[in-house]
């Protein structure tokens, strides 16, 4: 297979972070650590695709975070990677926060039980569970919990696992004290892993929301403009 | 010739249009999410931006292929997009899609403020218009009459002080059972109803140019409350003919101070029926042009976005790719 030049855009939690790789090297950049994603994300890419000497034209693919994370960045980064992949004709890949945060650890040499927990905010964490090895397995689905729960069931169990992301971060007294627990400093979903996903079937991307509006909607209205 | 693509997407509307310098419209593609959002009574932000990811791509790849462009190769001179005021969930998404597209084509971006789109429906449909023009924009979120010397030269001459027009409606339809948005129902409901049947108290008789709408609702539901004998075509019709008699007042009033050649309307309220046949009787009876834009550019859309983008690309107001969105943006302070 030939060299793909993609570009990966990583807006899930309050960072928002940028790749790129070509055929010499690869490049992760942070753009901004405090929510301003869509006034860094278009800048950062322009700049990053004029150091690689590349136009956006020249790009393969563009694989992006679908979540899960905070809605609102998630779809500056979305938005973002549409338009630029219509734009351009390049493929989209879509991977998720949970899944770049496992490849992450595995990549630092974390081993075994893992669990990813992206910070929900409203008192809830987006979790996932994976072994780490030679390669990244999946052993359960994306979810959302309460942090204590997620503690409580993995202190029960007395497995020994490593938790890693930005809902580890605000939660730490909680994870710190599971008894047969590591806590990884990993906290944004690593660009990099995503430039490693890039090889993945392209084809269309959705939110990865697990919330339902309805629910975040909580009657919040505001009449038309 | 310059030609502009417009993206809009403050509300519930997901929509695009590209608009060449002739003021013509070659595309313009609305869709709305507000079937999601009748049963919570107003826009919820949240399902808002949700429906405006899903469909913002489709939206501006529809609108290119409408107007013969390739999506890869549009050959724009500009893209030009709201960023505000409106729901910053919503701002978000049409403007970070506008950058992508912008950075893809090598075009510039053009940030425009929605309520100026507004003022530019009446030149989509008569491009050689006459200035200036008196223009009553009121929507359910703004209500205010403008002075305008030409595009892009504009003055806030008259406001709420406190309700838009259009929450007025959306208040009385609730309160009636007519769902949201209340606009068209009380509309259709009004032609069937006695205007005269409810004493309604006339606010805002003073000599300035500002409009309330907060107390009308509330006299609605007390006066409806003392007379539940009375049929809601007739509470619709009598609330529709008190709200269109403060807004012709005061359109009236300023027309007495300000020297034009046409008044328009423009935003959702216009494409109420009472609102634009009074409209083009004031105009007949001060002699002036009415522009009374077609109910597709009345409503939220992307031409209009479009055409304030291109008059401001051509004056070299182009944005750069750190632009920001303003929820709160308003009108007075259009550069
Ligand atoms: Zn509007």
């Amino acid at each position: 297979m030939g060299v793909v030049r993609a570009l990966a855009i990583e807006t899930a939690t309050t960072a928002c972070a940028i790749g790129l790789v070509d055929a010499e090297r690869a490049e992760a950049r942070l753009l901004a650590a405090d929510r301003r994603h869509v006034e860094v994300l278009a800048v950062g890419i322009e700049s990053l695709l004029a150091d690689f000497a590349l136009r956006p034209g020249d790009l393969g693919r563009i694989v992006v975070d679908r979540g899960p994370g905070l809605f609102t960045g998630l779809r500056v980064g979305l938005a973002t990677a549409f338009a630029l992949a219509d734009a351009t004709g390049a493929g989209l890949v879509g991977v998720t926060s949970l899944e770049l945060l496992a490849h992450g650890a595995r990549d630092a040499g974390v081993r075994g039980r893992f669990v990813a927990v992206v910070d929900g905010r409203r008192g809830e964490v987006f979790t996932q569970s994976f072994e780490l090895d030679e390669v990244v397995t999946v052993l359960s689905a994306p979810a959302v919990e309460r942090p204590r729960d997620v503690v409580i069931a993995w202190a029960t169990n007395g497995v020994a696992v490593t938790f890693a992301g930005d809902g580890v971060a605000r939660y730490d007294a909680d994870f710190a004290a599971v008894p047969n627990g590591t806590v990884h400093r990993l906290t944004v979903p690593p660009v990099l892993c995503a430039l490693a996903l890039a090889s993945r079937e392209p084809g269309p991307v959705t939110p990865l929301y697990l919330r339902e509006a309805d629910a975040v909607a909580n009657f919040t209205t505001r009449d038309g403009a | 010739m310059s030609v502009v693509l417009g993206i809009e997407t403050s509300c519930d509307e997901t929509a695009a249009a590209v608009v060449d310098d002739g003021w013509r419209v070659r595309s313009s593609i609305v869709e709305s999410s507000i079937d999601q959002h009748r049963d919570f009574g107003g826009v919820v932000p949240e399902l808002a931006g949700r429906a405006h990811v899903a469909m913002i791509a489709p939206v501006v790849r529809a609108a290119l292929e409408a107007a013969g462009l390739d999506v890869e190769r549009p050959g724009l001179d500009a893209v030009a997009v709201t960023s505000g005021p409106g729901l910053i969930g919503s701002l978000l998404v049409g403007l970070a899609a506008a950058k992508a597209y912008a950075l893809s084509w090598d075009a510039p971006l053009v940030t425009v403020n929605h309520l100026e789109g507004h003022l530019y429906a009446p030149l989509l449909e008569r491009p050689g218009l006459a200035w200036p023009l008196l223009t009553l924009l009121v929507s359910g979120g703004h209500t205010m009459l403008v002075y305008q010397r030409g595009p892009g030269d504009h003055e806030v001459v008259g406001e709420t002080i406190d309700d838009a027009a259009g929450e007025a409606y959306d208040k009385v339809a609730r309160w009636l059972g007519l769902g949201y948005p209340g606009g068209p129902p009380i509309d259709r409901l009004a032609g069937e109803g006695d205007p005269n049947a409810l004493a309604l108290p006339v606010s805002m008789t003073g000599d300035d140019l500002d409009f309330s709408f907060s107390g009308l609702k509330s006299a609605v539901v007390r006066a409806g409350e003392r007379r539940p004998d009375l049929a809601p075509a007739d509470v619709a019709a009598s609330f529709q003919r008190a709200a269109v008699e403060q807004l012709t007042r005061k359109l009236r009033r300023a027309l007495d101070r300000y020297e034009v050649a046409g008044v328009a309307i423009a935003g959702g309220v216009a494409a109420n029926s009472a609102l634009r046949a009074a409209v083009r009787e004031i105009a007949t009876s001060y002699g002036v042009v009415a522009h009374v834009p077609s109910l597709a550019l009345c409503t939220d859309n992307a031409a209009m976005i479009a055409a304030a983008g291109l008059a401001r690309f051509s004056r070299g107001l182009v944005s750069g790719l750190d632009a920001s969105a303003d929820p709160n943006w308003a009108l007075a302070d259009v550069l």
